[in-house]
């Protein structure tokens, strides 16, 4: 039987996989078909259907059990998380398994779609090494992502001394996971 | 008094808390359906295989060094992993036999009212005859959608090939 105890495993190995058989347009497919439309559809309901409101009542539990130590800021216009230790890349850390180019883009690749679905935009920036910064706003909202410390405040993961370690992959009012650029 | 360092896991990838997110099983499941409507099931099959083969391979080898009992050790730390599992694990003198009575995974699934896709129960097969056979051993299976029997045994027993139609299909 396949698991869900390693279930991060299989599923960067399964990246690879599928990029053997179709190419980068299959894994984007799959993010977007098989994770955003089919197995996250909850996800859907909440966020579509409540904004905001449905975010925290998605990923409150979802990162609750899978064990991720991060902190959120919600205010009016925009929805932010601060990830310091993210479970699905710590997993593959620790296991010392990669397959894939960067399996960190799976969460633009499922997340944005949804979000372009629900009517926001997201900026966002990850560090290969379990650790990322996310910003929601709704869609015509031009207000740039915040400077470091100003929403999270000391929780900024930004802060982190082991922050940009050696570069990062940043995103600017991006819904697509290809829309991303690599800051040094 | 020295402590004792911990007994290494079975399970060839640890994490850092004791069971699984069980909503992972939704993934799964459309992995199944994605790769069924993209590539067709005879690539379905190929996956199996392939994770099998390779993503398993460190599991194969402790199998292939352990014996039957390394199997037995694997399914038992791997089913107490799983959240919702009700599997019994016996080894005997020539086999290793896993009575699966609450698949997790099917249960999951029911629960949430996810569709299943109907050949669910044939990874089960595919994966893990892939994993037996570096070890020189193959599996049999028996039953499915929710609850089956698995039998781990040596190749040399020349056991009767798994029939397909042994593994029932699954129901959402």
């Amino acid at each position: 039987m396949i698991g869900c105890y390693d279930f991060c495993g299989h599923y960067e190995w399964t990246f690879e996989w599928l990029r053997q058989q179709g190419g980068h347009e299959l894994v984007k497919a799959y993010w977007d078909e098989a994770i955003h439309h089919d197995s996250q559809r909850h996800a859907i309901e909440l966020i579509v259907g409540k904004g905001f409101e449905g975010m925290k009542e998605y990923w409150g539990p979802t990162l609750e059990d899978e064990g991720a130590v991060y902190d959120r800021t919600v205010t009016d216009d925009v929805f932010r998380i601060d990830m310091h230790e993210c479970p699905s890349k710590g997993f593959l850390i620790r296991n010392g398994l990669k397959q894939y180019s960067d399996y960190c883009d799976h969460c633009m690749g499922w997340i944005g779609p949804l979000m372009k679905q629900a009517g926001f935009v997201i900026d966002h920036e990850h560090n290969h090494c379990g650790q990322c910064w996310w910003e929601l706003r709704r869609v015509g909202d031009q207000t740039a992502a915040s400077k470091t410390g100003e929403l999270s405040g000391d929780q900024d993961v930004r802060l982190r001394d082991d922050w940009q370690r050696p570069n990062t992959d940043h995103y600017e009012q991006a819904t697509d996971p290809d829309d991303k650029s690599t800051l040094p | 008094m020295i402590d004792e360092p911990p007994a290494p896991s079975p399970l060839p990838y640890t994490d850092t808390k004791p069971h699984g997110h069980a909503d992972f099983y939704f993934a799964t499941n459309a992995t199944f359906r994605f790769i069924i409507n993209h590539l067709g099931y005879e690539k379905l099959k190929q996956y199996w295989s392939d994770i099998g083969t390779s993503y398993y391979k460190p599991v194969s080898e402790r199998w292939r060094l352990g014996g039957l009992a390394a199997v037995a050790d694997y399914w038992r730390a791997f089913f107490a992993a799983e959240p919702g599992a009700d599997v019994a694990v016996t080894a005997l003198a020539d086999e290793v036999r896993l009575e699966v009575k609450t698949c997790p995974l099917i249960k999951h699934l029911r629960d949430n009212s996810r569709e299943i896709v109907p050949c669910f129960c044939q990874h089960c097969y595919f994966v893990s005859e892939a994993m037996a056979a570096p070890a020189g051993m193959t599996v049999r299976i028996s039953g499915g959608d929710g609850s089956c029997t698995q039998r781990f045994v040596l190749r040399s027993r020349n056991e009767p090939v798994q029939q397909l139609s042994d593994i029932r299909e699954a129901t959402s």
